[in-house]
């Protein structure tokens, strides 16, 4: 487990201190996907980083299975740094080495025998199935296979933790979702605890089973994705997570609801429904709306009608059905 | 006058003087280069590493070693010969001859080869630093396996240039006491006015400083996995051009 206590960093600056940090506190339980989510600039890199205190925070604990790193002697340091792997947007491969010297690097570092690593290394690129790209040069690689070399350098020492530091940000949308797939598997198979620092939305949705919202050195709102997705409380956690619909519904006037499918809820055709059962045909403002397994998940904006009576009569058809609203967007 | 000139150029080649003014030339110019490097190597890292985002910051000591190479390197070559000969009588008991002269160039040569690993080592990607730091490397660790390696072929490029600029020095050496094709151009030509004997001396010189510039710059290619990515795509162009002839 992971746990960041009133975490403070500020860079010293002429101009006066810089604040990337204030009073983080997090908890990331073992075998989660933790995804960090915020604008650039909201201080996220700067968090992952005082994780495996790559920065080191100016005040607060930093707690790895009960170990505050902040504490802790540069030997030591390196020691747990092994346990905690790390990928970036950017790879930082060394470039003068092969894909398997790549992934031996950590081992070397390590200092395990050769032919312990070189077993090792093998079934690393197997696992990110690169078996065949081992002479390899970095240089003659797609983003994609770069980031799957990060990943296998990243896991060789078996590190109970992986921070991922925008590690789908520089690529395609398709990679992105290899990359994704990739990482869901490792964190499935060998039980590794994820923590993804990432702008896109997609990331979170996809992979991530809690959520926190950083905006301007601050967590906003933190929580399992379902919930914090379903009913997002800030400000800035609305325009990441529903930009769409935010801008959809400022524009429009009258009396709206929000209603959110959490595939809680049997899979009725709700407005339908509305017309039918209580002859009340509502406005669809907007509707983001999936089906995955039968079930039925996202927002949709409709306008109440003007008549109070109908207004409450929709209300009360949507919380026989199940579906959860919300009057304020 | 023409025919006097000839037979003293042919005379300098009779008697070996330009062969071995090859030789001592090549050999001031590679020793003092190498010691150089052996003080300016280190110079240069600690440059790296002490500055202010570097691994481990020290701030004074990185202002104070870049002060006094600046100070090293702002003297011209001759007046800082001239002005720390004693520091030869003392090492070595003399103010002349190729001994002294080596001396002298790697007390130039030492500033310059720390400027010029420092820029090599500059040019490594700050992330990969950060990727290795991520796993745990010591500083020491990522000096010998990240920086040295990944500024490998631009270490050898700046090799070649502080290679070419010792050869230079050397020449100016020849003014004082030294040996080499400088001194072969200086008394005899310069100071006996056999401008062929300058010109052959600089011919010389110039074919020296070509060798080692292709040389290195070959190397250096040979050695940058970097650039292989377009020699391999068009080599697999080739090959494939091949295929479809054939």
């Amino acid at each position: 487990m992971i746990q960041l206590i009133h975490l403070d960093k500020t860079y010293p600056a002429a101009a006066g201190d810089v604040v990337a940090l204030e009073d983080i506190n997090l908890t990331i339980e073992d075998g989660a996907i933790y995804g960090i989510i915020g604008l650039s600039g909201a201080g996220k890199s700067t968090l992952v980083r005082c994780i495996n205190l790559l920065e080191k925070p100016t005040a607060g604990q930093v707690l790895v299975d009960g170990e505050d790193l902040t504490k802790v002697k540069t030997k030591r340091l390196y020691e747990v740094r092994r346990n905690i792997g790390m990928i970036f947007q950017g790879f930082n491969l060394l470039e003068q080495r092969t894909v398997e010297a790549n992934v031996r690097f950590p081992l070397e570092l390590a200092k395990f025998k050769k032919d312990a690593a070189k077993a090792r290394v093998a079934q690393l690129l197997e696992l990110v199935g690169l078996s065949e790209k081992a002479k390899a040069y970095p240089s003659q690689l797609s983003g994609g296979q770069k980031q799957r070399v990060a990943i296998a350098r990243a896991l060789a020492l078996s590190p109970k933790y992986l921070l991922c530091d925008e590690a789908t940000s520089a690529l395609d949308p398709n990679t992105t979702t290899a990359i994704l797939e990739l990482l869901k598997e490792i964190n499935k198979k060998l039980g590794v605890t994820i923590i993804v620092i990432t702008h896109e939305m997609r990331v979170v949705d996809s992979i991530c089973t809690d959520v926190a919202v950083i905006d301007q050195s601050h967590i906003v709102e933190s929580g399992k994705v379902a919930d914090v997705f379903a009913f997002p409380q800030s400000e800035i956690a609305k325009q990441l997570i529903i930009p769409e619909l935010i801008r959809t519904v400022k524009s429009a006037g009258g009396n709206k609801l929000r209603l959110v499918f959490n595939g809680e809820e049997a899979d009725t055709p709700v407005v339908s429904g509305l017309a039918i059962e209580c002859g009340i045909a509502v406005n669809i403002l907007y509707a983001d709306t999936k089906n995955i397994d039968g079930k039925t998940y996202g927002h949709m904006v409709i306008t109440l009608p003007e008549d109070e009576g109908q207004a409450a009569q929709v209300k009360e058809y949507l919380e026989k059905n199940n579906v959860t609203y919300k009057e304020e967007i | 006058m023409q025919l006097l000139a000839n037979s003293i150029l042919i005379q300098l080649f009779d008697q070996n003087v330009i062969l071995l003014g090859i030789w001592e030339t090549i050999y001031m110019t590679v020793l003092s280069t190498a010691i150089a490097y052996l003080f300016g190597l280190p110079l240069g890292i600690v440059l790296i590493i002490t500055e202010k985002d570097g691994l481990h910051p020290i701030p004074w000591l990185n202002k104070t070693l870049g002060f006094v190479v600046n100070a090293f390197r702002s003297f011209p070559f001759i007046i800082l010969m001239v002005a720390f000969l004693p520091i030869s009588k003392a090492l070595i008991g003399t103010r002349s001859g190729n001994g002294a002269m080596i001396i002298m160039l790697i007390i130039a040569a030492t500033p310059y080869v720390a400027r010029m690993v420092e820029s090599s080592l500059k040019e490594v990607d700050k992330g990969v630093v950060e990727a290795a730091r991520s796993m745990g490397a010591s500083n020491f660790q990522i000096i010998c396996k990240v920086y040295l390696p990944e500024a490998k072929p631009s270490l050898i490029v700046g090799a070649v240039i502080s290679t070419i600029t010792v050869l230079g020095y050397s020449a100016m050496a020849g003014e004082i006491g030294g040996g080499g094709l400088g001194k072969i151009a200086i008394t005899y030509g310069y100071q006996r006015f056999h401008d062929d004997v300058i010109w052959v001396c600089v011919a010389f010189t110039a074919v020296i400083v070509e060798l080692i510039q292709e040389g290195g710059m070959l190397l250096a290619r040979k050695l940058d996995h970097r650039v292989r990515q377009n020699s391999k795509k068009s080599k697999n162009k080739k090959s494939i051009c091949k295929e479809k002839i054939s």
